[in-house]
């Protein structure tokens, strides 16, 4: 693990995992998140370097700089469920998202810093917060996914947090908030019919079996086709965030994976 | 968080008073055709890009953010469209179909019957923080999901007013109606930036269809609005003044280029003709049209013979932006 980075995680955002009633594969998600949560708060971190692909933006990288960003999220597409409103308060390390806006600057990257009241946070962050880590015990530095970064440019956006982790002496892990294969059911279902597409699946096995083989190599080489067979939650840029941090050193843990509405989703620890 | 799932169906309240905003008297002295239930009919469709730049450069009230102006050929296009607005009598309704409600899983009406809050954008919180406060025509809302619905497609009424409208919605109805005094209908686009998936404008057609029919059985003049942008590339960074008008062109001359073979042919008519050309250019431009709002307003107006009408033509960070008006057949111009 890179100095100040202690693990990295990879979790799905969909607001299903929250849902009352859920489907066996979201509830099992939803618990293998948690587990991770633990296991993120027994290594003792004092901030989450945190990426939602939920939170999409097009002008540069914005860097959420509110120290206490609080509200209801209504999610626009799943507001009629259970799962589809939350509130949300947040704990943010403003000195350390800054500190990440400056390194990107640094590296070249367009940096904006966001601070506004009535900021909507994503669907993503709001429910992955929840389960990782529900008392807030640690704080977030959030950075936006900006759609047409490039994979290289996400590496470097990782890179930067971890900089700006180790010149604060933060202990920090980092997370990435995406799904893998998308291919949405385009209907309303019941829980129990949720399944992922036999194409998709194989190719999110075969990567998930990569990553928990520590060929992380061969799944960046790999990265492109995947997107492309499997559209993958944009384009598993994702992964190159968090290898940028030099926190997916080793073996990757896969705690759970299953279907939600339709996409893959998995939950991955690097925690060693 | 906790309750139960529901298993959800676009199912449509029917009993009950109208929650219909009262429609505004029209002008005085205009001869408007008589509405009524099974006589409703469109009485005109615009191209009516949103980006939050111009509601950015036109400091209203509503808006927190304040500037010195910019991307003044395209707010002049949108002034003369106000002109005709006023000019044809004005609508009992505003129908826009915008790229950035986006859902997931089938087409989304919005059925709030009174929308306001405040619309903090996500990608533009510096030029977009809108107080907006607007009537909603539920009953033609409603109308609108049972036609789609008993077409085949999956449709939603979305009754929860906490869920923000998006600045695709509000920009594009700003700058058509500021006063904000005639009742709205919202559609959602039912399409995917973070994934691949996107609804197909085949289903727009169907869409489109199923607008008109509501429209013609609700007795409304409505005006629809297609709220979208031509060419979509644009720049990733933004200058350090957002309005800074030296900065501002097309992002390659190729973007240009089929913007301007698609506004020719918009200028030169049939409709018909803008069918695989709509294709060829989203393929060309990675245009915004996309998203199926222009689609779903030529569908419901019947792909017109007349040509459109090119009110303004501009860039905003490198997209291309027209505002273009048609006439359904038979409508008299007011140009």
């Amino acid at each position: 693990m890179a100095d100040g980075v202690v693990a990295a995680a990879l979790v799905p955002g969909l607001p299903h995992l929250l849902a009352g009633e859920p489907a066996p594969s979201w509830k099992g998600l939803a618990e293998a998140a948690r587990t991770l949560g633990e296991r993120l708060r027994s290594a003792r971190v004092d901030t989450l370097l945190w990426m939602s692909t939920q939170w999409f933006t097009v002008l540069g990288h914005q860097f959420q700089v509110d120290p206490h960003p609080r509200g209801t999220r209504v999610d626009e597409n799943w507001y009629g469920y259970d799962f589809g409103r939350a509130d949300y308060d947040l704990r943010v390390d403003a000195e350390l998202a800054q500190r990440w806006a400056d390194e990107t600057e640094a590296a070249g990257l367009q940096a904006r810093r966001t601070r506004y009241d009535g900021f909507p946070i994503d669907t993503g962050t709001v429910v992955t917060a929840a389960l990782l880590d529900p008392h807030r015990q640690a704080s977030l530095a959030m950075v936006s996914c900006n759609l047409y970064a490039g994979a290289e440019a996400m590496e470097r956006i990782g890179a930067a947090g971890a900089r700006a982790a180790g010149i604060l002496g933060r202990r920090v892990a980092v997370v990435a908030v995406s799904g893998l294969s998308s291919g949405l059911i385009q209907r309303w279902i019941n829980p129990d019919e949720d399944a992922v597409d036999p194409g998709h699946d194989r190719w999110n096995r075969h990567v998930l079996d990569l990553l928990a083989a520590g060929r992380l190599d061969e799944v960046m080489r790999l990265r492109e086709q995947y997107a492309a067979e499997a559209q993958v939650d944009s384009q598993l840029r994702a992964l190159a965030f968090l290898a940028g941090t030099g926190a997916l050193s080793g073996p990757a843990e896969v705690l759970e994976y299953g279907p939600v509405w339709g996409t893959g989703a998995a939950v991955i620890g690097w925690t060693d | 968080m906790g309750g139960r799932a529901q298993l959800r169906r676009a199912t449509v309240d029917t009993g009950g008073p109208s929650q219909r905003a009262p429609a505004a008297e029209p002008d005085a002295g205009r001869q408007v055709p008589p509405t009524g239930p099974g006589t409703g009919r469109i009485v005109a469709g615009y191209l009516a890009p949103h980006p939050p730049h111009l509601i950015y450069a036109e400091n209203p009230p509503q808006n927190e953010p304040r500037s010195t102006g910019g991307w003044d050929t395209l707010r002049w296009g949108y002034e003369e469209l106000r002109r005709r607005l006023s000019a044809g009598g004005r609508p009992d309704v505003l129908i826009i179909h915008a790229p950035h409600w986006i859902t997931m899983v089938g087409h989304h009406v919005n059925c709030v019957p009174h929308p306001r809050g405040l619309s903090v954008e996500p990608i533009f919180p510096h030029l977009f923080r809108y107080h907006y406060d607007f009537r909603t025509d539920v009953e033609l809302a409603e109308a609108i999901v049972e036609e789609a619905d008993a077409a085949g497609l999956v449709a939603n009424a979305m009754r929860d007013e906490r869920v923000r409208v998006d600045y695709a919605t509000i920009g594009a109805l700003h700058l058509v109606n500021p006063a904000w005094d005639i009742p709205v209908v919202s559609l959602s686009a039912n399409n995917n930036p973070y994934y691949y998936s996107s609804a197909s404008l085949d289903q727009m057609e169907v869409l489109g269809a199923a607008t008109r029919r509501a429209i013609e059985r609700s007795g409304r003049r409505a005006v629809l609005l297609a709220s979208n942008t031509l060419s979509h590339l644009h720049w990733d960074v933004e200058p350090e003044l957002p309005e800074d008008m030296a900065a501002e062109h097309p992002y390659n001359h190729h973007q240009y280029a089929w913007d301007m073979k698609l506004l020719d042919a918009i200028r030169s008519g049939p409709t018909s003709a803008l069918r695989p050309l709509i294709e060829d250019h989203i393929e060309a431009t990675y245009a915004e049209t996309k998203s199926g709002s222009l689609t779903w307003m030529l569908a419901a107006m019947g792909w017109p013979q007349a040509p459109g009408d090119v009110l303004a033509y501009g860039t905003v960070i490198g997209t291309g932006n027209a505002v273009v008006e048609w006439l359904p057949d038979g409508e008299v111009g007011r140009g």
